[in-house]
Formats: C-alpha cells, structure tokens, sequence
C-alpha cells in the first residue's frame, strides 16, 4: 500500500508540476498574442478617396432614410451637448438622414478603431479626429476631403473662423471640418495676487515677469514647506508648440510640415533652450511646483489654490470656476510671450470632423455632409460652445443672444476671443502637421519631464529628442512612400 | 465506469489489454477527448504566437500592416541601454511586487487565520482590493496621490513626516506604481494563503506544540512547509500578474517620468497601439522578450523554489 500511494503522489505531483508549466507557457504566450491579434485582421485598404467629386444634394433623393454612424470620443456634458445637436438634426431631417452616434471612449481609442476598420471592418461614416491626427487621416487615403464638397456646393466658408480652418487647410484646401476647438490661456489667482500685492487687472506676459510674479506669490509654511507655487503648469507637450507659435516660430521644418512632409522638428533652438531652462531653473528654485504630463494633475493644482499662475486650454474654464468657487478668483491672460518682442499667436487646436469615403456609395457620402453643414452653422455652434466652453467654429456663433449672454457670465473667455482676433494666420500659428505627431508631442512631453523634474541637461536633452523623432518621421514617412 | 459507458458492440477491453487494436482505438478516443482543447489552443495559442515571430521580422506600415521582410532588425534594436532601462524597471517592478505581495497578505493572515470575533469581517475587507480592475485601482490611487489635495500626503503631514513627489520623482515613481500592484495583488494572495492556513491540521500543531516548536520556530518549521504548496501558487501567479500589467504605469504614469515607469508591457503597449502608433513588429519582438522572461522565470521558480515544496 504504501509503495503505491507513494507512486500515486509521485504521479499526481508529477501531474500538477506539468498542468502548472503548460498553465504557466499558456499565460506568457497570450500576453504576446494582444499585439499580433491587432494586426491579423488582413486587407491593405489603400484604395483612396477622389478628391475631385463630391456628390450634390441629388444623391440622398430617392434613397429613404439614410442611415450614418458617427464615431466619437466625447464625455459627460460634452457628449450630452453632442446628442442634443444630433436629436435636433435627426428631427430636423426625418425620412432623410438619420444619424447615429457612436462612443469610442476617447481620440487615441477612436483612431486606433478606426485603423482597424480600414484594414477591413465596419468604417463609420463621419469620425472625429483629434488635431494632431490631421496628417495620418489624409495619409490614410480613405477620406473625403470636405473641399470638395464646399466647392460642388459653393459653400459659403466665410463664417468660419480662419485660424481655425487654418489648422486643417494645405495650400488653402480644406480636408476636415473643424469642430470642437480650444485654444490656450494664461490662468491666474486673483485672489492670490491680491494678497502678494500684484495687480490682478494685469496678468504677465512674458517669462521674465511670470517668474518674477511667481516668486513674490510662492508662500511657505513656518517649516519650510510650500504651501502654494507661483507657478505650476503640466509637462505637456502641446504648451511647448504653443510657445514656438507665440515666437511666430514653425515645430516643424517644410513650412510646419504644409508645404512639404516634413522631416524634423525644431526643439533644439535657441528659444525652445530658453524655455526649457527658464521652466528647470523656476522648479529648482521652489517657485514652480513639479508636476508630470498628466493634465488631471495640472487642473487641480490650479483649481485646488496650490499653484497661482498656470497654463491651460480654454475648455478647462467652467471646470476652474466651479471648483474655485467660494475659494478665489481666477482671472485669465493672454498665452505667454519667450521674449516681449515674439510677433506670434497661439494655435487653435481640438479635433475636426472627416467625411469617409472609403467603401461609401454618394447618399451616404451626402449625407455625412449635411451632418457636418448643420454641426458647424451659427446655432449649433453657439449651442456646442455654450453648452461645452469649446471655442465656436462660426464667427456669428459670437453675435447670437445666448452666446453673448453666456460670454458676459464668464468674462475670462472674452480674453480667448480677443487672442484669437490678435492672431495673425501664419504657418507657425498654423501647427505642425507630422504623420507622426502623436508621438512627436508625448517625445516633447518626456523631454519637459527629463529637464524639468530630474533636472537633466536641457540642450542635451532637446538634441536628444529631435533626433528621436527625426527617426520616426524618416520610418513613418518611407512608409507612406513620400 | 463501467456502468456510465454507452453500448458498445464490441466487448469491453479492460485497459491492461495487449491487443495492439484496443490500444490506438483508446488513443484515438483519448485525442477525440482533447481535440476540443486543442483547437482552442491552435486558435488562441499556437497561431498567434508564430504570427508573433512572423511579425517581429517585419516592418508595417502606418495602418500597421505588415510589409516587407527585415529579417531581426526589431531584435537588434533591442540592444540599446532604453530597452535595458525597460528590462531593468521590469525586474524592480516585478521585485517589488512578488516579495510585497506575498509578504503583506502572509502577515495579514496569519492573525486573521486566529479565532477571534470579527475576522470575517476584517478579512472581507483585505480581500476587497482583488474586486479592482487596474484602471479602476490606478485611477483611484492617482486621487489619493494627487500632488494638490492628497489624503495619504495629508495623514503624512498629520505624522510630521514630509510627502514624497509620489509620480514626479524618478525615484518613487516606479514605487508608487509598483506598489498599488502590490495592494491589488495582495487581496487575492490574502484570501489564497488564509485558505492554506485554514487547512492545517489542528493535530499537527499540536504535536509541535508538544514538541516544544512554538511561535516563530512553528511558523518557519510546520506551518509553513505545510502551507508551501499555496505559497507557491501564489508566488508563481503573482510574478505573471507583475510581468503583465499593464493599466498601472498606463494610468498613473502613462511610462514617466521620462520613461522610469516602463515596463516591458507598457513599452509593448507603446510600441503598438499609444499615440497613434502601429510598430507591431518591434512590437512583437519585445513581445517574444517577454515570453522568454516568463518562461525563464518559471524555469527558475519551478527549478529552485518547487523542490521545497511540500504536497500531501
């Protein structure tokens, strides 16, 4: 008896040593199946779209209810305001067009989705697409550009905000429709300004006066510890292009990547080292408080009183005044000068609406148009601003009663207006269009990251990342054969 | 077994039969048995995996389809001092991980595993961190740790102690990150271990007790031996947990500062799918690395730790 429990031991560990190891081999092997999955789904889908021909208004007749599928990345009161909007067109055009939405969670899973599709699966008819996905859409041959539409339909154009179509025209040619856009603000404590004895009426404008505001506002506890920052911004990326526009400054080489691909971007240079250093030299000091590239983080700082003076995009607004209410007064500046003598201006950014052409007969094609005629008209437009804190597309969205009510509530946006009236269209304000430009802004955010919290040589550090990207832009670009 | 088999025409062959022709029409039904885990294998298993190797030799375009044959070329872009870093971060990582992660829920259950009123109670709520998905932990613990208004930094204040820079400073970032793993792990290992606690034989520590083992000498002495298989099991699943998560760095650090929190997983991640990127076959490559790290892993654990195991 005993000889054979002893067997059945030896079998049975034997057993569960072996059912171990197979378990064991079958966990590490999936983890290397996420990547390959994504990339089995066959179909090079390089057909491309025609630019030249856009169906008219002829296309939908005779067609019933035609339905389209937008995809999206829009939360909380923003995808409500979105739903609104699209139950006022579905209304508006029953029998017609019936548009349904989509969520795709946020841009990079939205993009990510819609790559899959290409490569053979169910493409939506109109995708939202952040900014910086400008380049890869139109590489990804599979759009309509709405230039063709506005030309078949002698549309009417001159409501758009041109900075705002600026972003998303080549050679003046429209490619997208712009929708939700934001661009950036200098933010203040007003209170705290006060209380430093700084006019509030007078927020800086350029490095030298934040960092000489910034220290009279940095206060310590009775240990030593910094109670509240002067200054205090996210690591982002999207700042830093913001700055070379301000210095009237292109990111990328080849006119901002508009008059050719371009190949590198420029952070190396003598205003980009100034900054850097400027940004390094404050957190050294204890007058900026060291934050990393999450903007979550950033938007308490501000809100929560522990930074005084902070950078972020129109859109964080409403979120800022309900938070500080009853605690401070936030007032707003123009985005910040390098130098007093920078000649520039912000670029506005946010995402834009494309029409996909790609497997689409005309109806639908058609109809993904008179989606975006409607979402970008004044009323929408003064709906989706006042309702989201997005900067309007449309000029007259401004003028409309519910508009200048809502701007007369929150005067600090009356600021982004004004910015945005001082910006001269230029091909630094602009932005960089870059293939790769997701990348190249998360290389920029690790570089604020490398010099601004570790501390790490900044020139070096500049070098360093523009080579990197260089890299990228060389591989994306022999890639899509340019 | 008898009385469950169907009808048979022919007569029942017991299993010692010698007869060549019972032998393969009993392996044949055996392989008919398997063939359904075994498809399933193929398809989720084996085809991913040489579609893995065959990927890592190619480059992809920016849909991030496959399109001309590199050779290993992904494989030598592995030999630069960044992947090295990678390597590097997920060998602290999974350090930190495995050892915490076994250690916090074997002290936690050791007293838990005590006759006392109200255990129940306190062992449901040290289990509760296993209900967490990595995204929902990850989200969490960014608010606790938030560098404005954070609760732990207040306590700390409270203790006179001064609050590190928990996500911006390279040192504790790779900490922090590791640590909420090591909070989420440890829920699961807590309830495996009291489980393994539970079941010793009362009789056995009483003939220690008689003995003359007490305290720590029958804890290292009996009870642990006794509970090594569960220790085990958690030991091995923990450092496949570490090795793959991904949501953490993902969420909290998103890879920084400057890349201190990448891990293998998260470079993968990076590599494929973060900022509209598709380099599927560097990807895939780095992906067989971590294959190569499981498996050697195991062979370590297995080779090493399994020999003093102690089954019943």
């Amino acid at each position: 008896m005993t000889t054979k429990s002893k067997e059945g031991a030896r079998v049975r560990t034997s057993l569960r040593r072996g059912a171990s190891w197979l378990a064991l081999t079958l966990v590490a092997a999936t983890a290397v199946t996420a990547c390959s999955s994504a990339a089995t789904s066959g179909g090079s889908g390089q057909q491309g779209a025609d630019s030249a021909s856009a169906p008219g208004p002829e296309a939908l007749n005779g067609k019933g209810e035609v339905p389209i599928t937008f995809w999206h990345a829009m939360t909380g009161a923003n995808g409500d305001a979105l739903q609104k909007l699209t139950d006022k067109f579905n209304q508006a055009n029953q029998g017609k067009v019936k548009v349904t939405l989509a969520f795709k969670n946020n841009y990079d899973d939205t993009l990510s989705a819609y790559k899959n599709a290409i490569k053979g699966g169910q493409m939506p008819d109109v995708v939202q697409v952040y900014d910086i996905g400008t380049r890869f859409m139109i590489d990804s041959k599979s759009t309509l550009p709405v230039q063709a539409f506005i030309d078949k339909d002698k549309y009417d154009t001159s409501d758009i905000q041109p900075n705002i179509a600026g972003y998303y025209s080549i050679n003046g040619k429209l490619n997208s429709m712009p929708f939700n856009t934001s661009m950036p603000l200098l933010y203040i404590n007003k209170t705290a300004f006060t209380k430093a004895g700084l006019d509030p009426s007078k927020p800086p404008t350029t490095l030298d006066e934040i960092a000489e505001a910034a220290k009279k506002l940095t206060v310590k506890d009775a240990s030593g510890n910094v109670t509240q920052y002067g200054f205090g911004a996210t690591a982002y990326g999207w700042f830093v292009e913001q700055w070379a526009a301000v210095a009237n400054q292109e990111s990328c080489d080849q006119g901002n990547g508009r008059d050719n691909r371009a190949t590198k971007i420029n952070l190396a240079d003598d205003k980009h080292i100034k900054l850097f250093q400027w940004w390094q030299d404050l957190v050294k000091q204890g007058v900026a408080m060291p934050l990393d590239s999450d903007t979550k983080n950033g938007d308490t700082a501000f809100s929560s009183g522990k930074v005084a003076i902070s950078l972020e995009s129109t859109g964080s607004l409403g979120g800022f005044l309900k938070a500080s209410a009853g605690a401070f007064e936030i007032g707003t500046g123009y985005y910040p000068k390098i130098d007093s003598s920078d000649t520039g201006g912000p670029i506005i950014g946010g995402a834009s609406l494309w029409v996909v052409g790609k497997d689409k007969d005309d109806a639908h094609k058609r109809a993904s148009w008179e989606f975006l005629k409607f979402l970008s008209d004044k009323d929408s437009q003064a709906t989706w601003h006042t309702s989201t804190g997005y900067f309007p597309i449309s000029k007259s969205a401004l003028e409309t009663d519910v508009d200048k009510q809502w701007v007369a509530q929150k005067p600090q946006f009356a600021t982004a207006i004004k910015q945005l009236g001082d910006t001269k269209l230029t091909k630094a304000t602009q932005g960089c269009l870059l293939g790769v430009m997701p990348q190249a802004r998360k290389a920029v955010d690790t570089a604020l990251q490398a010099t601004v919290l570790q501390g790490k040589d900044v020139k070096e550090t500049l070098q360093g990342a523009e080579k990197n990207v260089e890299a990228l832009i060389k591989e994306y670009n022999q890639s899509v054969g340019g | 077994m008898t009385s469950a088999k169907p009808p048979d025409k022919a007569p029942v062959t017991p299993p010692s039969a010698t007869r060549g022709g019972g032998r393969v029409r009993e392996n044949l039904l055996g392989l008919l048995f398997v063939l359904p885990g075994l498809v399933g294998l193929g398809v989720f298993v084996i085809f991913p995996l040489v579609q893995a190797v065959y990927l890592s030799m190619m480059g992809s375009d920016i849909l991030g389809n496959p399109t001309r044959f590199v050779g290993f070329q992904h494989f030598a872009e592995l030999f630069t001092p960044e992947f090295g870093n990678i390597l590097l971060h997920t060998l602290i990582f999974t350090l930190i991980v495995v050892v915490g992660g076994v250690v916090l829920p074997m002290s936690l259950a050791v007293p838990l595993s005590q006759k006392l009123p109200g255990m129940r109670v306190f062992r449901t709520l040290f289990t509760l961190p296993f209900a967490y998905s990595a995204s929902a932990a990850g989200v969490v613990w960014l608010l606790m740790l938030d560098p404005s208004m954070s609760p732990v930094n207040w306590l700390l204040r409270l203790l006179g102690v001064v609050a590190p820079h928990w996500t911006t400073d390279s040192g504790w970032a790779l900490v922090t990150v590791s640590g909420v793993t090591m909070w989420m792990v440890s829920g699961f290992n807590l309830l495996v271990l009291a489980a393994g606690l539970a079941g010793i034989d009362e009789e056995v520590l009483e003939a220690a007790r008689i003995d003359g083992a007490t305290g720590i000498r029958q804890f290292v002495s009996v009870v642990l031996p006794m509970i090594s298989p569960s220790l085990f099991f958690v030991i091995v699943t923990t450092t496949l947990t570490a090795l793959q998560s991904l949501g953490q760095p993902q969420v909290m650090t998103d890879g920084g500062p400057n890349g201190d929190t990448s891990t293998l997983v998260y470079s993968i991640y990076n590599q494929a799918f973060h900022n509209n990127n598709s380099n599927y076959g560097l990807a895939s490559a780095q992906g067989l690395v971590l294959l190569l790290v499981g498996v050697l892993l195991a062979v370590v654990q297995f080779g090493v730790i399994e020999r003093r195991v102690h089954y019943r």
